[in-house]
């Protein structure tokens, strides 16, 4: 068995894995408004990140998008309360004082505020932030920077757009070190506004001027060159994309005008989208670039892959099976327990051991 | 127009972008598309209508770049479309949407301007895309900001020709509406997800006007400072700094002379 093929054998996983666990775990929350389920989905993407998580800048993210989380149950919470309206529940926590509006506006401020509302905001709150944990866990553990190699060749010379943009980024903190002690040499202090300008200016012209002088070095070196064009090639890419446009843009028109079980809804939204990935991949022929180093795809990639799309799966069965139990009858009602869905997410948390450890010394500099 | 077209945008680019900017619209207006009573409640589609969406529209903004990436673009340009999006997207890291101040909406805008549309398209989506991996922010909400960015581009790109003043000050008057749109657009996105009390919300099924009017109310109460500030900021910002930041950017364009034919002679 090769090494990286063990579970114990230390390196970093793939970062397209990890993406796949995570919107595999974020279908599944997208399919329950259920607490129980929800709940189990945050503290498996906390548990998660917690065991794999690297030492890297973007491993901070997933407490960003927590904290994102928390806001968004805080806002729905506040505009609840503020406008619940009386046509919630009967249950009353609390009054605010009720502000008078014209009824033509057609809203309420203040008045009672009922448990049921409250809930019902809770939930549907709780929804959107087991979502965004399950993004957040993408993002701190695979980051989307190190994903960027896997653009497809199709969009080669945007990819090294991007990666021109991220190199150069840092740099523009030095820089604006620079012109600024330059500034202050030469003293004058003249308010904010015009400081703040005399400070942009020279580092966009910096940015501009590198970028020719880049341009000229890449040139020299022969990036961005692509390969001879076939003109028929390309015709066969061009017709292939236009017709995986146009067949979306029929095949929403059909999901949005409800013929969705007709050919033109659903059917006519895949067949759209394969044209285009068929196009994007045709595309892609023309720049004939093989890959650095590619990182492996072995079996750990493929177990944290399964245990996302576990969760997905048998909670898109609980659907199928019996899809009571995913919603509530009653905001106030004790959520019950689907356990076929709780059983998916429970395989969801395996990755904290089947994703290989990572490697201590920083053997292995993540670009 | 611009003065030079660095990105061409030839005809099956123009046609994917078109479509998938359909596409993007009724995303993001689905909400007052719907009827009831056209047989959708009996389908249980209507309510994966958004993530239908989500799913698609990555595949789109991809089809579109590689499309617009087809027609050719050369070192000068990648190296133009790294450096302007690395300062687009640190300016985003380092001011998120704080009170609306995004003064990557002037970089886009004025790239758009000067390198022509197709570029400005690129350019925007390109710039928002960055900014979110600097900051780790990548969701599902990104292939809706890059082509509502990308549009900003390519309006500030097809704005027919002008000089000195006027330019300015067309541009400035059109950032200030764009900066008002990209903020009702992307408060739609998540919208109908969320339950802000009566009024306020999304109701599934009721009729467009009904939900019109509940955005509205929404929009009013919650994000309509935030887009004033950021419109009213990136106008003055395009009406003061607009001058130079154009002289400087012309200048690069003539530097790189973009659209010379390249000649070897022996």
């Amino acid at each position: 068995m090769r090494p990286h093929h063990r579970i114990t054998h230390p390196r970093a996983l793939h970062p397209g894995a990890w993406w796949l666990w995570a919107l595999g775990l974020a279908a599944a929350a997208s399919r329950t408004a259920n607490p129980v389920p929800l709940v189990l989905i945050i503290a498996v993407t906390w548990f998660v990140v917690s065991a794999r998580r690297g030492d890297t800048p973007w491993a901070a993210s997933y407490a960003l998008f927590f904290r994102l989380a928390l806001i968004v149950i805080a806002i729905h919470l506040v505009f609840q309360t503020l406008l619940s309206g009386s046509t919630q529940g009967t249950t009353v926590l609390f009054s605010l004082p009720e502000i008078p509006v014209p009824d033509s506006f057609g809203i309420q401020l203040g008045g009672d505020v009922t448990l049921e509302a409250l809930l019902t905001a809770f939930y549907v709150a709780l929804q959107l932030a087991a979502i965004f944990c399950c993004i957040g866990a993408a993002n701190a553990l695979g980051s989307a920077r190190q994903l960027l190699r896997y653009v497809p060749a199709a969009l080669y010379e945007i990819g090294i757009a991007c990666v021109i943009a991220l190199t150069f980024a840092p740099q523009l903190a030095g820089d604006a070190r620079r012109v600024r002690d330059a500034a202050r040499l030469r003293g004058g202090n003249r308010g904010r506004v015009r400081r703040l300008g005399r400070l942009a200016m020279p580092m966009l012209e910096g940015a501009l001027e590198r970028s020719v002088e880049l341009a000229a070095a890449m040139d020299s070196r022969g990036y961005g060159r692509t390969t001879t064009t076939d003109p028929r090639a390309r015709r066969t890419t061009s017709l292939l994309v236009v017709a995986g446009s146009l067949g979306t843009c029929v095949g929403v028109y059909g999901l949005l005008a409800g013929t969705a079980d007709s050919w033109l809804g659903l059917p006519m939204l895949l067949v759209g989208a394969a044209l285009g990935v068929l196009g994007i991949a045709s595309g892609g022929r023309r720049t004939g670039r093989t890959r650095y180093r590619p990182d492996p795809w072995a079996l750990p990639e493929l177990l944290v892959v399964a245990s996302g799309l576990a969760a997905a799966a048998l909670m898109f069965w609980q659907v199928r099976v019996d899809p009571g139990v995913l919603v509530l009858s009653s905001s106030t009602a004790v959520p019950p327990v689907p356990l076929l869905a709780c059983l998916g997410i429970a395989l969801a948390l395996l990755p904290a051991v089947l994703a290989p450890p990572l490697p201590i010394a920083p053997a292995r500099v993540a670009r | 127009m611009s003065d030079v077209a660095v990105v061409r945008v030839h005809a099956a680019a123009a046609a994917a972008l078109a479509l998938s900017s359909l596409v993007t619209l009724v995303a993001f207006g689905w909400p007052f598309v719907f009827q009831p009573g056209n047989g959708f409640e009996g389908t249980s589609h209507s309510t994966d209508a958004p993530w239908f969406f989500v799913l698609i529209l990555p595949l789109l903004a991809a089809i579109v770049l590689a499309e617009l990436n087809a027609g050719g673009i050369d070192a000068k340009a990648i190296a133009l479309l790294g450096m302007l999006s690395s300062v687009g997207g640190a300016m985003r890291a380092l001011s998120p949407g704080v009170a609306g101040l995004e003064p990557s909406f002037a970089i886009i805008m004025l790239g758009g301007r000067v390198f022509g549309r197709g570029f400005g398209f690129v350019l925007g989506c390109l710039t928002l895309f960055v900014g979110a991996l600097i900051t780790g922010g990548v969701g599902p909400w990104l292939p809706f900001q890059m082509m509502a960015a990308g549009w900003v581009g390519f309006a500030s790109g097809s704005l027919p020709r002008m000089t000195g003043r006027l330019e300015v000050l067309a541009l400035a008057v059109l950032g200030f509406f764009l900066g008002l749109f990209y903020g009702l657009l992307m408060n739609l996105w998540f919208w109908p997800f969320g339950v802000y009390g009566d009024g306020l919300s999304f109701v599934p099924g009721a009729d467009a006007l009904a939900n019109a009017t509940n955005y509205g109310r929404y929009y009013l109460t919650t994000s309509v400072v935030w887009d004033l500030g950021r419109g009213v900021f990136t106008f003055l910002l395009i009406l003061v700094a607009g001058r130079p930041l154009l002289r400087a950017l012309r200048r690069v364009s003539r530097r790189a002379a973009f659209g010379v034919p390249v000649r070897f002679e022996p």
